[in-house]
């Protein structure tokens, strides 16, 4: 099966050594974008982990995805400085918006809204990050034209 | 290019001679700043652009570029120095790029329109090492970024890289380095400060052939990213410190921890790394000492708690990242068991600076307890975001004023958060605190990653509160039930109070809860999670009991309480969203009904108000803010053009006579909110004419007569009688209008009196206060001006008085003579403007010493000038003056406008009411009512010289008291949350229209038609700009989720 082979290049990448586990899973997921179920198992059969300890590790660390995520990725940051300029504001916008909270992925499978603690970037906050691309300076307004034209995008 | 593997420290220092021999050959760089910050703000396309250039006119030869990490002014990015001068060019455009080139580096001419302004001065600065943002920082570290490309190692060696390695291979024994980090006074840069040398030392003593090095890259703190610059910027310093680190300490084994979000300094690192290995400087048999040493990395999967050195080398090991129970530490027990040796990023990179430079220099730089620099991220409510490298010990107001520029907006600073989710906020008063691991740990916070983040006026200390909770909660791994439970207890209390669902007791509850989490937590997070709580209670517990007791949230942040910050901020809470979105859809006269239905003077209002709604109203956030007034006046002047509809007068349903004396806006409020009871009501009047200030104080050509007398004309219709000519003390008595019958009183005769300069010759002939000149001018009598005419004062009635002045026919030249800045000018701004414009001078940080006479008759006055020194209790500079700076303005006329107050002399024996020494009405702030019986009083007579918006709102609570006190209920006042009492679906915009952010200027008249006459200068928005305008509304009363629904 071709997915076990890419797990495979992942395990052998880090000789095996469940010392990485966390290096294998984030590799795996940026294959992935998620972390399904039997790709785990898979993992953890040939670590020769417990699956509890796999899944203990997943649903510790805020970065790792037990369900598929949307087309695209709208991360909102939440640092302290984007806060203090509004920040929630537009993070709230966009969950009314598309109706979900951060860490959900739309029914459509469109977007996925996360938060991120601090991008670092505060002297352009309110950041939204929408698939890898930064908007700064954001307020509820942008956001939802940011969001329409990504909608937009899809149906062209 | 294949690096050759260097087997000697000869090697490394021969290859290190000729890279440095090869860069001097080179004069000049143009320096381009490419680190994350400065990519999202679009630095990688102006790289691009500049090698475009330097390809298609063939300049290689000619034109060095060296693409570096961040240069710290994130406000400034994209940007490029141009070495050797150090030109500083900001905020680039690809396009840019070529005139840069073709100019500046083969011409060597300054580009005046790239340079940075300097928002204090106004001036372009050209060189870098003038802009005050880097002129009074110490950069030992950051200025290294500029030197190097991140991505070769070269570059490093040129500088003199890996040469404190060389050093301590060839020359130091273990101890000597040992001794020589312990000298140099270095602490840990992650935040506790624990001396490096001393951990060190336990870790190298340690028993154990395996041990461990780790750098901590795990920059968790939001708001503080100087961890990642350093990666991003110059790896190989990190990298030579933990080489350097391992040697001593004997690990073979090294591991950098970097947050997964920085997948720029992930990068550079595992190319350094890479790098590093090919010369031989990682690897077996370092430089032929027969050292080996290792390092990988490993990124952060998204956990805050990680920082935390137990859970951080739990999430190493390849488990969840929960922390231990320390003893034992790591330097005896770390990673997978072994003695390890952790430290933060920034330390790191100190060490082969001291080695290299030697400690005594280093202990040289810093304070007593506390040596070196550190880097702080300045962020948040701050001109100069970015970050910044100072030594220890500088203060507070040092990094924030002169390093920072201070606040944006000449907004009022509230406090500076240091210290990240395990920090506290450190208040004004505080400002002068030396920045050091000790002195704000007592302040109740700690230094931690070096993040500072400032807040303004506009925020929210109990939102910030309630946002640390939130961010720790979620970050809490769980392991300790204290922390786990007891900071999402504190979440909820402190939820409650910001939807205004406050109670008593919830603050001293939260000090309990807070004390708690902190003595039962293992480890660090739950240790410090209560600095946010307890930092803010200490220092801002009135805006926690303003949540709690009022229901309101003074910055206009907490939705649950404000819904939008223009309806909470507005005294008389007027519905601003929703009559602002009726204009938005052409339903004007709804529109007016909803501002009428709050404000007895919408016309007033419409005209002279000082809008604090419009300072907080989010859209100015980027950009300019809704012009609020400019669509109210829109709205009433709608009504004006149309049938305005006569009030019908209102039915009296109760028999017990009210006494208002005054008929300024606070006695028009309560009037007119009393008859809307049904309550007889009289006002009296002293004067001829009613108004109060709105009638002698404000200049008809910011106040119409007929606008006022519009709005007047509904109060009257109402019901309310007015006796004028009735003047307090002359002409009526408290006791007299009890004796006739009035069953309460409410006095709003205003601040009629003029205060006094104190400077000799303020009697002579041709000195005039400005309200009595006002007053003559407005109604109509003859005043005697000359021809050169000087106003002395800052407020809004010097403006008044200098535009009146600058109005009359035989009047030449006016100055106002003001003793600060503009910037700190109390008039409105608006007026000022207005009155530059006309052509009044004003003579800024000028203060009047002596007034020159001749005979008893003025003939000018001696100013001497001034210089702005440091803040003082009103959040203003003072103002000191410079000595010998004494000058003369001739004069023939000198008006005093230094403010006002309450004239009570007609008071016999203040009529037994309690009178405060600056001869103010005391009354309760909740009620309005005074020490006698019956009797309320409001408006300037209570607060001194105060706003219309203030006076109405006191009217209208006075009229609420009084109401309560006719039916003997208790004055006790019931606090609510602010509504929009309708729902106004909002409207669809176009993108170009979601993109706007400027304010439309109001039409006026110009300078020109406004000479010699008292027409009105402002001439309203046309029905198009009013409607495109209240477009550009970002309804904030839609925002909260319970109207999702």
């Amino acid at each position: 099966m071709e997915e076990k082979l890419k797990v495979d290049e992942v395990i052998e990448r880090y000789e095996g050594d469940k010392a990485n586990l966390i290096s294998i899973l984030q590799d795996v997921q940026s294959e992935y974008n998620w972390l399904p179920q039997d790709v785990l198992t898979y993992i953890a059969q040939k670590l020769s982990l417990p699956l509890i300890d796999v899944f203990e590790v997943v649903t510790f660390y805020k970065s790792f995805s037990l369900k598929p995520r949307g087309k695209h990725l709208i991360t909102v940051c939440s640092g302290t400085a984007c806060h203090v300029r509004g920040g929630h504001r537009v993070l709230e916008e966009i969950e009314k918006r598309i109706n979900i909270e951060p860490g959900e992925t739309t029914e459509d499978k469109q977007f996925t809204l996360e938060t991120v603690n601090c991008l670092g970037c505060c002297a352009i906050g309110p950041i939204v990050v929408m698939d890898g691309e930064y908007y700064g300076q954001m307020n509820t307004r942008k956001a939802a034209s940011l969001l329409e034209k990504y909608s937009k995008k899809d149906e062209d | 290019m294949k690096r050759e593997k260097l087997k000697k420290i000869e090697g490394l220092r021969r290859l290190r001679e000729k890279l440095a021999k090869q860069r001097a050959a080179k004069k000049s760089w143009v320096i381009i700043s490419s680190g994350t910050c400065g990519r999202a703000r679009g630095s990688s396309k102006v790289v691009q652009a500049f090698k475009d250039v330097v390809k298609k006119h063939n300049l290689e030869e000619k034109v060095n570029l060296r693409i570096t990490g961040c240069h710290g002014f994130c406000q400034a990015e994209p940007n490029v120095i141009i070495s050797p001068e150090e030109i500083f060019y900001q905020r680039l455009k690809p396009e840019d790029a070529k005139e840069i080139v073709m100019e500046t580096v083969l011409k060597r001419r300054v580009i005046p329109r790239l340079l940075y302004v300097d928002p204090q001065s106004g001036e372009r600065i050209t060189y870098k090492k003038d802009i005050p943002f880097y002129k009074k920082q110490h950069r030992l570290l950051l200025e290294n970024n500029l030197m190097v490309n991140p991505k070769s190692i070269d570059d490093y060696l040129a500088i003199g890289g890996y040469k404190a390695l060389s050093k301590v291979l060839e020359k130091m024994s273990s101890e000597e380095v040992i001794e020589e980090i312990k000298k140099s006074g270095l602490r840990g840069r992650g935040g506790a400060g624990f001396p490096t040398g001393k951990k060190w030392e336990a870790c190298r003593r340690a028993k154990g052939d395996v041990k461990y090095i780790i750098c901590n890259a795990d920059e968790g703190d939001p708001g503080a990213y100087m961890d990642r610059s350093l990666l991003e910027g110059n790896p190989h310093t990190i990298l030579e410190g933990i080489i350097i680190g391992a040697y001593v300490i004997g690990a073979s084994e090294g591991f950098i921890y970097v947050r997964g979000e920085y997948p720029l300094a992930v990068e550079n690192v595992t190319i350094a790394i890479n790098q590093a290995k090919e010369y031989g400087l990682l690897g077996k048999d370092i430089l032929g000492s027969g050292f080996n040493f290792e390092i990988k990395i490993n990124r952060g999967a998204g956990a805050f708690v990680c920082g935390e050195e137990t859970a951080l080398m739990a999430s190493i090991e390849g488990k969840k990242g929960e922390p231990s129970q320390r003893p034992p530490f790591p330097a005896q027990k770390g990673l997978w068991g072994r003695p390890t040796n952790i430290n933060n990023v920034e330390t790191w990179a100190n060490v082969p600076l001291i080695i290299s430079k030697g400690a005594d220099w280093y202990s040289r730089i810093g304070n007593d307890k506390s040596k070196g620099t550190k880097i702080f991220s300045l962020v948040g409510k701050i001109n100069n975001t970015g970050l910044v490298e100072v030594p220890i010990g500088i203060t507070l107001r040092e990094v924030i004023y002169e390093i920072g520029g201070g606040i944006p907006d000449n907004r009022k600073f509230k406090a500076v958060q240091t210290g990240g989710p395990s920090g506290g906020c450190i208040p004004r008063e505080l400002l002068n605190l030396p920045v050091d691991y000790e002195t704000l740990t007592k302040a109740g916070s700690i230094m931690g990653s070096g993040g500072m983040i400032v807040m303004d006026e506009d925020t929210c200390i109990v939102d910030i509160a309630k946002y640390f909770l939130n961010f720790l909660r979620e970050e809490s791994c769980g392991k300790c039930l204290s922390c786990r439970e007891g900071i999402q207890r504190m979440y909820e209390i402190v939820t409650d109070i910001s939807e205004g669902k406050g109670k008593e007791g919830d603050i001293e509850l939260l000090e309990e809860l807070a004390n708690v989490v902190k003595d039962t937590s293992m480890c660090g997070l739950g240790q410090t999670g209560a600095n946010p709580v307890l930092s803010t209670i200490r220092y801002f517990r009135d805006e926690y009991e303003a949540h709690i007791k009022y229901k309101r949230c003074p910055a206009a942040v907490c939705k649950g309480i404000i819904s939008s910050p223009c309806q909470h901020t507005c005294p008389i809470e007027t519905e601003v969203p929703v009559y602002v979105a009726l204009i938005a859809k052409g339903r004007f006269e709804e529109a007016l009904d909803v501002i009428r239905k709050d404000n007895p003077l919408p016309g007033v209002s419409s005209r002279v108000c000082h809008h604090p709604c419009e300072e907080k109203c989010p859209a100015k956030e980027v950009g300019k803010p809704i012009s609020i007034r400019g669509l109210k006046r829109f709205a009433v002047d709608y009504g004006l053009r149309g049938r305005i509809k006569k009030a019908i007068p209102l039915k009296q349903t109760k028999n017990q006579k009210i006494a208002i004396i005054g008929s300024g806006p606070a006695g028009l409020a309560a009037s007119y909110s009393l008859v809307q009871k049904g309550y007889p009501v009289t006002i009296f009047e002293a004067l001829s004419v009613v108004g109060g200030m709105l009638t002698v104080g404000i200049p008809a050509y910011r106040l119409p007569k007929e606008i006022l007398n519009t709005d007047l004309q509904v109060i009257k219709d109402a019901g309310v009688r007015i006796q004028t000519n009735a003047s307090l003390g002359k002409d009526i008595t408290i006791d007299g209008l009890f004796n006739q019958g009035y069953k309460a009183i409410f006095i709003a005769v205003g601040a009629h009196k003029s205060l006094k300069l104190s400077i000799p010759g303020e009697n002579s002939e041709g000195v005039l206060d400005s309200l009595e000149f006002l007053k003559a001018v407005n109604l109509g009598r003859a005043v005697n001006l000359g021809r050169r005419v000087g106003v002395i004062g800052g407020g809004n009635a010097a403006v008044d008085a200098a535009r009146s002045a600058w109005r009359m026919r035989n009047c030449e030249k006016v100055s106002i003579i003001y003793r600060r800045t503009e910037m700190e000018m109390p008039a409105f701004k608006e007026d000022v403007e207005s009155a530059i414009e006309e052509g009044v001078e004003i003579q800024f940080l000028t203060t009047p010493t002596r007034i020159l006479t001749q005979n008893g008759k003025l003939i000018g006055i001696e100013c001497i000038r001034t210089k702005l020194g440091e803040v003082d209790e009103s959040g203003r500079r003072r103002p000191i003056p410079i000595k010998g700076s004494e000058f003369t303005i001739d004069l023939d006329t000198l008006i005093l406008a230094i403010g006002e107050q309450p004239d009570l002399s007609f008071l016999n024996n203040n009529q037994g009411l309690e009178v405060s020494s600056s001869n103010r009405i005391m009354v309760d702030p909740e009620t309005f009512a005074t020490n006698r019986k019956g009797v309320f009083a409001g408006g300037d007579v209570v607060t001194g010289p105060n706003t219309v918006i203030e006076a109405i709102s006191a009217g209208k609570t006075a009229a609420i008291s009084i109401d309560k006190y006719l039916r003997g209920e208790s004055l006790k006042r019931r606090y609510s949350v602010t509504r929009p009492s309708v729902y106004v679906e909002p409207v669809e915009l176009t993108e170009e229209e979601v993109a706007e952010t400027k304010y439309p200027s109001m039409p006026r008249l110009s300078p020109k038609e406004r000479a010699n006459n008292f027409k009105e200068v402002e001439l309203g928005f046309s029905e198009e700009l009013a409607v495109k305008e209240a477009r550009r509304c970002l309804r904030c009363d839609l925002e909260r989720k319970e109207e999702k629904e």
